[in-house]
C-alpha cells in the first residue's frame, strides 16, 4: 500500500502502468496488487481534478448540511456527479464517509488537511483562492 | 492550513475529573521536550525499571479499564490472551483506524497528545513482551498522522524507542502504517489483514489475534485512547483510577458529541454520569426551538434511543441493559426536524459501501436494504418493504455474519424500526413526512471557550 | 493409526459419529449422510468461513450459530443442522445469493450439475421475495481462450482466487473492488496464462466459471464418464472423460490422492480437441487414397524390406504396446533405432524412486534442472503444498528464474547450463537439509544437463542428507518404455531408410533420409510430410491399456469411447504386423491376453496381470465434478 501511494500522489491517479512497476519492483503478481488498489477508497483509479474535495456527508456532518454544501460545491465548479471532473480539469468533488472530525461538522478533506465548519462562504473562498494559483502557476509557465 | 490551532472542541479544563485531557491545551504539547515537563514518560520510565511486566498488567486489571474502541472487553484480560511461551516476536498494533460515524475522539487524542498515545503503546509493548508496536492510522487522517511521526522521530532520537530506553536492555520500537480508507479496517483481523498489505477481509475466529495475528504471530491490538490511559494508571496506580466511574465501568472516557447540538466536541467525563449531562449541558442541546428527538450514545452502530432515554448513564452496561451499546463513544444527536428514515437510510449506505464483501449477509443484505429505504423514500415503497427490512435485519445479526459491520447495519434498521415505526410507516405506506421540517441549518458552533470553562487554557 | 486418543466422538443431529481429531464438522457430518451445504469451504483449500451457508448450532457453545466449515468437531460436542436457527439461516443465505442471480438456468452451463441449484431445491426458500433490480455485469467475460467468467452468476465464495493464491502461487485472477460490488477479473484484463488455470471450472460452485471448450455443449446426464489417466505426460493423474453421442466432450479431474489430489493442468483438461477432429483418420491410406487394412499391412511390410528402421513412438504409447514392440524388436526390428516423443536422458533409475505423496511428508525439498510448472505441471503443485502449507523448505537449482521463487524462504542456486550436478554436490552441507526426509526431484535441464552425472549426483546427494530421488521423467510412458527395456537411443533417427511413425514423429520432422514412411496416428500432420502409409490409430480416450508414470506406479486406461471398424485398436494392429513379420506367438485374442503375457516377460510390468475390473456405472452427477 505505500508503494501504490507513492505512484498515486505523483500520478494523481493509479494507472495500469503504475499498478504494474509496484507489482514488479515488489515481486509480487500485478492481478494482487490490482485487487488491493481496487478495495479501499483513496486509491483512484480514474483521473481527479487537480483539485479534489473529500465532504463528509456521514450522520452527523448531514445533520449539519453538508448535502447543501457539496451542491454548492457541484454548482461552483460545474458538475453534475460526484467524482465528475469539472470541465476545466481543475475541480472535483467526492462524498465520503465520516473523517473523525464530527465536532466541526460539516467539514472536509482537501491538500491532505481538514477544514472545519464550512459555509457556501468558505468554500468559495478556497476553490478562488485554487483559481487563482492555478492562473499564477501558469502565469509563471507562461512567462518563466 | 485550516485545521492546525483550529480551536480545542471539547471539556479540557471543564469537568472535574480530568485523567486523559489534564494537560490539553498546553501549547505545543505535541513536543516532546513539552510533553515531559507535564510529566510524560515519567510512567514509562517507571514501568521499565521498576515494574515487572505483570506487575504491569496487574495494574491494568486492577484498573477495570475496558477497552474504549466499540466493544468495551476489560483489557486487562485482553492482555492476558497473548500466551506468555511463545517463542519469537510479539506485536502491539494501535487501532487509530478510527472511522465509526459520530467518532472523533482519537483523532482528538492523537492531535493535541501523540506522545501520551506512544507512550501507552510502550507500556502495553513491555506488558506483553512485544518489541515493535505499530501504529495502523487511517489514511484520511494527515495531520496527526504527521504529529505521530514526528513525535516517533524525537523517541528515536532521545533513545527512548531504541535498543535501550531509559537505560533498561528492552528494545522498544513504533512504526506507523496508513491505512488507505476502508471502515472495515477498524474490525481487528481485517486491520490485520490490512498490515499485512491485502485486501481488508476479516478472518474466521478462532484463532484471536492474541494467539495468531500480525503475520501469524501472537498480537495485541488496543485503540488508541485506551492506551492513552495507560500513562495514568501507571502512575497512580489501577486501584486509584478505578475510585472513577462505577462498578464495571472506571475512569472517564472521551465522549465525542456531534449532530444537532449548540457545542460539538470531545468531551472528556467520568463514566457515570447521563447522557441528559452530555448531551444537554456540555454540549448545549438542539438548537434553540427545537428538541432532541434521538440520539446514538455509541457510535452509528449503537442502537438509537429515543428522547426520554436521555437520563440513561453512560456506564457501559446501562447502556446494554438499556438495548444499545457504549460502542466508540460516537454521540450522534438528531433533533425533530430532521426524519429518521432518511438518517437510517444514510447510515445504510455508508453500511453497504463500507462493505468488505466476504461473507454473503452483509455484502448483500446492506446494498438490498438500501435499494429498500430508496423504494421506500421515493414513493415506491409498501407494507412488504417494511418486512423485508425486517428481515434483513434479522438475517444479518447474531452470528450470521463474518464480523460485526453486519450486527450493526441490523441494529442501525432493528432499533430505528422498532422506535420509530410510525415514521417507516408513513414513508412506506403513505409516502409521506412529517418528521422532515424546513429548518436553517445549524450555525457553526463559536470557537471561544466554553463559558464553564476553568482557567487560561 | 486409529487410536482411542485421537478419536472424538459427537452426535450430528441425534446420530453419534466418531471421526479422527481435527475432523472439521461439515466433514463429520458426511459420515452420517447429513448434508451441510457449502460454497466457499473446499476440502483442498484452507477454510474461511466466509458465505456462512454452513452455519449449524452447537451446544455447548456460543448462543450464535458457527460455520461448520471452520469448527474442529470436540469430544461430546452436539451439533444440530435441523434446528429451526440453522434451517432458517441456511436459507437465508440461498435467498440472499439469489438476490443478484441472473437464474439463467437455462443457457448455463452448470445446470444439472450445480450445487446452487441442489441446494436451493432441498435447503431453500420455496418462493422468492425478491423484486429489487439486480447487479448487472457484462457477460460472459473470455478469461482466456478456454475459461468464461460470468460474473452476475458468481457468489463470491473466493474458491477460485484462493486456489490461485495457495495452491498455485499466483495471484492473476484477483478480486475488484468492495461489498456488493466485488467482482472477479483477471490482472489488467488479460488473458490467463497460468497452466493451472482451469481446475477454477471444476471449483467455482455456480456457473460463473466454464469452459469455453464446452459451452452448450452438453447437459450431465446426457454424458456418460468414466475415470482414466491422463495421457499428456509422465505424473499420470487421474482424469474423467466424458463422452456425448460418441465424442470425447469434456475432460475434468478426479481425485487421486495420491498424485494429483483432484487437480489437473490445462493440457490435460484442453487438449482433446484432436480426439474429435473432422480430420481425424479413419481408414488406412495408401499413395492419398484410401486402402484397406490388408493392402496397406502388405505395402507396410514390402516397404520396410531390407532398410535400416527408425521407429518414432508417441509419449502415451502404452505398457501393453511397448510389449509387442519389444516383441517386433527382439525379432525382425532387431537393431532399429527408436525414439520417444517428449522425453528426457534420464536413465533407468537404480531401485525405487520417491513417491508423489511422499511429498507431503518431506522436511526439505530439492528441485535440480526443471521447470516443474512446465515439465511435470501437478509435481508443481503437490511441492507447493508441501512448501506452503506442511513447511517444507526449498532449495532450487536452475539457471532461470521459476515460479517456485514466489516462495520468499525459498534458496535459489543459478548455476550455469550444464553445471547443475557440481553444484547439487555442494548442497549437501546445506543446513537447510539438515532434516530429512529430504526430497530431490531432478529433470534433464531440457537437454543441457549431463543426466548419467546428474543421476550420480542425485545419488550422492540423497545418501548424505536422508533424501530420496524422484526422477523427472517428461513422456507420459517414458518411464513404462524403460521399463521394458527400450532405451530410447536418440531422437534423431537421421540416416534411417525406413521410418515407422506412430503418433507425431519425435525428432519434430521425418528424417530426410527416409525412403519408405509409413505413419499411424490419430490425424495427419504437417509435420508427417507425405507419407506412403497412413493407418489410423486409436487415441487415449478410445485404448485399452495402462501407462506407467514417473513413480513407476502402473495405471490403467478406462476407454469412454468405442472403437468401431474399420478402425482397429492398437494392439490388434501390433499382432496382425508381428504375424505378418513372422513373429512367432504374436495372435492375441485380447488386450487381457497381452496383459499376462507381458506381466510374465517384463518384470515390471507384473502389475498388468490384474487389471482392475471394469468401472460401476456411478452415481447420478449431484455435485458436479468436483465435490461442492
Amino acid at each position: 500500500m505505500p508503494a501504490l501511494d507513492i505512484a498515486q500522489e505523483e500520478l494523481g491517479y493509479l494507472t495500469a502502468d503504475a499498478m504494474s512497476e509496484v507489482a514488479e519492483l515488489l515481486n509480487l503478481d500485478a492481478g494482487y496488487v490490482e485487487g488491493v488498489a481496487t478495495f479501499y477508497s483513496l486509491f483512484h483509479l480514474t483521473p481527479t481534478g487537480r483539485h479534489h474535495f473529500y465532504v463528509c456527508t456521514n450522520l452527523s456532518c448531514t445533520l449539519r448540511g453538508a448535502v447543501e454544501i457539496c451542491d454548492h460545491i457541484k454548482q461552483r465548479i460545474g458538475v453534475e456527479e460526484f467524482k465528475e471532473v469539472s470541465a476545466d480539469g481543475l475541480f472535483s468533488v467526492e462524498e465520503v464517509e465520516c473523517l473523525g472530525a464530527c465536532e466541526y461538522a460539516p467539514m472536509m478533506r482537501y491538500q491532505q488537511s481538514f477544514h472545519y465548519d464550512l459555509t457556501p462562504d468558505k468554500v468559495d473562498t478556497l476553490i478562488d483562492a485554487a483559481r487563482r494559483e492555478v492562473s499564477s502557476s501558469e502565469d509563471r509557465e507562461a512567462h518563466g | 492550513m485550516a485545521d492546525a490551532g483550529a480551536a480545542l472542541r471539547g471539556s479540557h479544563g471543564l469537568e472535574r475529573h480530568h485523567l486523559l485531557t489534564a494537560d490539553f491545551g498546553t501549547p505545543d504539547l505535541h513536543r516532546l521536550d513539552v510533553y515531559r515537563r507535564c510529566g510524560g514518560y515519567r510512567s514509562l520510565e517507571k514501568a521499565l525499571k521498576e515494574m515487572a511486566p505483570e506487575e504491569v498488567h496487574a495494574e491494568v486489571k486492577a484498573s477495570g479499564l475496558r477497552g474504549r474502541g466499540g466493544a468495551g472487553f476489560p483489557t486487562g484480560t485482553k492482555w492476558g490472551f497473548v500466551p506468555k511461551d511463545v517463542p519469537g516476536p510479539r506485536y502491539v498494533v494501535v487501532n487509530a483506524d478510527e472511522s465509526e460515524p459520530g467518532t472523533s475522539k482519537d483523532r482528538y487524542l492523537m492531535e493535541n497528545s501523540p506522545h501520551l498515545v506512544l507512550e501507552g503503546a510502550c507500556i502495553a509493548a513491555y506488558a506483553v513482551g512485544a518489541h515493535q508496536a505499530w501504529i495502523y492510522i487511517r489514511g484520511e487522517y494527515d495531520r496527526p498522522h504527521r504529529l505521530l511521526t514526528d513525535a516517533i522521530g524525537e523517541l528515536r532520537t532521545e533513545g527512548i524507542l531504541g535498543p535501550k530506553p531509559f537505560g533498561k536492555d528492552y528494545p522498544l520500537d513504533i512504526q506507523m502504517y496508513r491505512g488507505h480508507g476502508a471502515y472495515i479496517c477498524g474490525e481487528e483481523t481485517a486491520l490485520l489483514e490490512s498490515l499485512e498489505g491485502k485486501r481488508a477481509q476479516p478472518r474466521s475466529r478462532p484463532p484471536f489475534p492474541a494467539v495468531k495475528g500480525a503475520w501469524g504471530r501472537p498480537t495485541l491490538l488496543n485503540n488508541v485512547e485506551t492506551l492513552a490511559n495507560l500513562a495514568w494508571i501507571i502512575e497512580h496506580g489501577g486501584a486509584e483510577y478505578a475510585r472513577f466511574g462505577r462498578e464495571r465501568s472506571r475512569g472517564t472516557r472521551l465522549l465525542s458529541v456531534s449532530g444537532n447540538v449548540e457545542r460539538p466536541g470531545v468531551y472528556e467525563i467520568e463514566l457515570g454520569v447521563s447522557f441528559r449531562h452530555v448531551i444537554m449541558e456540555l454540549a448545549g442541546g438542539p438548537p434553540p426551538g427545537r428538541r432532541v428527538k434521538v440520539f446514538w450514545p455509541g457510535g452509528s452502530s449503537a442502537q438509537v434511543l429515543p428522547e426520554p432515554m436521555l437520563d440513561l448513564s453512560t456506564d457501559l452496561d446501562e447502556i446494554a441493559r438499556a438495548g444499545s451499546m457504549a460502542g466508540s463513544g460516537g454521540v450522534i444527536v438528531m433533533d425533530d426536524a430532521h426524519c429518521v428514515v432518511k438518517a437510517a437510510h444514510r447510515l445504510l449506505r455508508f453500511y453497504a459501501h463500507e462493505s468488505c464483501g466476504k461473507c454473503t449477509p452483509c455484502r448483500t443484505g446492506g446494498d438490498w436494504a438500501v435499494r429498500t429505504y430508496e423504494r421506500i423514500l421515493s414513493a415506491e415503497g409498501s407494507a412488504v418493504d417494511l418486512e423485508i427490512l425486517d428481515r434483513i435485519q434479522e438475517s444479518v445479526q447474531y452470528g450470521r455474519c463474518l464480523c460485526a459491520l453486519g450486527d450493526s447495519a441490523g441494529q442501525v434498521i432493528a432499533s430505528t424500526m422498532q422506535h420509530f415505526r410510525d415514521e417507516y410507516e408513513e414513508h412506506a405506506l403513505r409516502n409521506e413526512c412529517s418528521a422532515e421540517v424546513p429548518r436553517r441549518l445549524d450555525r457553526t458552533p463559536r470557537t471561544e471557550p466554553h463559558p464553564q470553562q476553568k482557567g487560561a487554557s | 493409526m486409529p487410536d482411542a486418543d485421537n478419536l472424538v466422538t459427537l452426535t450430528i443431529d441425534g446420530q453419534t459419529v466418531t471421526v479422527p481429531r481435527g475432523t472439521l464438522i461439515v466433514e463429520a457430518a458426511k459420515k452420517v449422510s447429513v448434508e451441510i451445504p457449502v460454497f466457499c469451504y473446499h476440502h483442498k483449500l484452507d477454510p474461511v468461513g466466509a458465505c456462512r451457508l454452513c452455519l449449524v448450532e452447537i451446544s455447548p457453545g456460543p448462543p450464535k450459530p458457527q460455520t461448520g466449515c471452520t469448527t474442529p468437531v470436540a469430544e461430546g460436542m452436539v451439533v444440530r443442522t435441523n434446528s429451526a436457527l440453522a434451517v432458517g439461516a441456511r436459507a437465508d443465505i440461498l435467498e440472499y445469493e439469489l438476490v443478484n442471480h441472473p437464474l439463467d438456468c437455462p443457457i448455463c452451463d452448470k445446470g444439472g450439475e450445480c450445487p446452487l441449484q441442489d441446494y436451493t431445491f432441498r435447503h431453500g426458500y420455496p418462493t422468492s421475495r425478491i423484486d429489487a433490480p439486480r447487479r448487472h455485469f457484462q457477460k460472459p467475460v473470455p478469461l482466456s481462450d478456454k475459461i468464461a467468467l460470468d460474473r452476475e452468476r458468481c457468489v463470491l465464495c473466493y474458491r477460485c482466487t484462493r486456489y490461485y493464491d495457495e495452491i498455485a502461487w499466483q495471484q492473476e485472477l484477483t478480486a475488484e473492488q468492495r461489498g456488493v460490488d466485488t467482482y472477479i477479473a483477471s490482472q489488467f484484463d488479460q488473458p490467463l496464462q497460468s497452466i493451472f488455470s482451469g481446475n477454477i471450472i471444476d471449483l467455482c460452485p455456480v456457473g460463473a466459471l466454464t469452459s469455453r471448450l464446452w459451452r452448450f455443449e452438453s447437459r450431465p446426464w446426457d454424458m456418460d464418464h468414466t475415470a482414466s489417466v491422463c495421457a499428456k505426460c509422465a505424473v499420470g493423474c487421474s482424469v474423467t472423460l466424458w463422452q456425448r453421442r460418441n465424442q470425447l466432450v469434456r475432460v475434468t479431474s478426479h481425485e487421486n490422492n495420491d498424485i494429483d489430489e483432484g487437480w489437473i493442468c490445462d493440457r490435460g483438461r484442453f487438449d482433446y480437441a484432436e480426439v474429435n477432429s473432422p480430420e481425424r483418420l479413419r481408414t488406412p491410406r495408401l499413395g492419398g487414397r484410401d486402402s484397406t487394412w490388408d493392402e496397406a499391412m502388405v505395402a507396410l511390410v514390402d516397404g520396410l524390406k531390407g532398410k535400416t528402421l527408425g521407429v518414432s513412438l508417441r509419449q502415451d504409447v502404452t505398457n501393453e504396446e511397448l510389449f509387442l514392440i519389444t516383441r517386433l524388436l527382439a525379432g525382425p526390428w532387431r537393431g532399429a533405432r527408436v525414439a520417444l516423443e517428449r522425453r528426457t536422458r534420464i536413465p533407468v533409475p537404480s531401485g525405487e524412486t520417491l513417491r508423489i505423496k511422499d511429498l507431503d511428508d518431506c522436511k526439505a525439498i530439492v528441485v535440480v534442472a526443471s521447470d516443474t510448472a512446465d515439465d511435470v505441471p501437478i509435481v508443481n503443485l503437490r511441492i507447493k503444498k508441501a512448501v506452503s502449507k506442511r513447511g517444507a523448505r526449498l532449495l532450487i537449482v536452475h539457471p532461470n528464474d521459476l515460479d517456485l521463487d514466489r516462495w520468499p524462504h525459498a534458496v535459489h542456486v543459478r548455476n550455469e547450463p550444464g553445471k547443475a550436478a557440481e553444484e547439487l554436490l555442494k548442497l549437501a552441507s546445506n543446513e537447510l537439509l539438515s532434516e530429512g526426509p529430504v526430497a530431490v526431484l531432478w529433470g534433464d535441464g531440457r537437454g543441457s544437463e549431463d543426466t548419467k552425472e546428474l543421476a550420480s549426483a542425485v545419488a550422492e546427494l540423497a545418501s548424505k542428507v536422508d533424501g530420496r530421488a524422484m526422477p523427472l521423467y517428461r513422456a507420459t510412458n517414458e518411464r513404462g518404455s524403460l521399463a521394458a527395456g527400450l532405451t530410447a537411443t536418440d531422437d534423431d533417427l537421421e540416416g534411417c531408410q525406413a521410418v515407422v511413425c506412430f503418433g507425431p514423429p519425435a525428432p519434430g520432422r521425418i528424417p530426410t533420409s527416409a525412403m519408405f514412411v509409413a505413419v499411424w496416428d490419430t490425424v495427419l500432420r504437417p509435420e508427417h510430410g507425405d507419407p506412403d502409409v497412413v493407418l489410423p490409430a486409436v487415441s487415449f480416450a478410445e485404448t485399452q491399456g495402462s501407462y506407467t508414470n514417473l513413480e513407476g506406479q502402473v495405471q490403467f486406461l478406462r476407454p469412454i469411447l468405442p472403437v468401431e471398424p474399420p478402425m482397429r485398436e492398437s494392439w490388434e494392429v501390433f499382432s496382425d504386423l508381428g504375424q505378418r513379420l513372422g513373429v512367432g506367438a504374436m495372435d492375441f485374442l485380447g488386450i487381457f491376453q497381452i496383459q499376462r503375457e507381458a506381466a510374465r516377460a517384463i518384470p515390471r510390468f507384473a502389475a498388468l496381470a490384474n487389471p482392475p475390473p471394469p468401472e460401476r456405472q456411478p452415481t447420478p452427477v449431484l455435485y458436479g465434478p468436483a465435490r461442492p
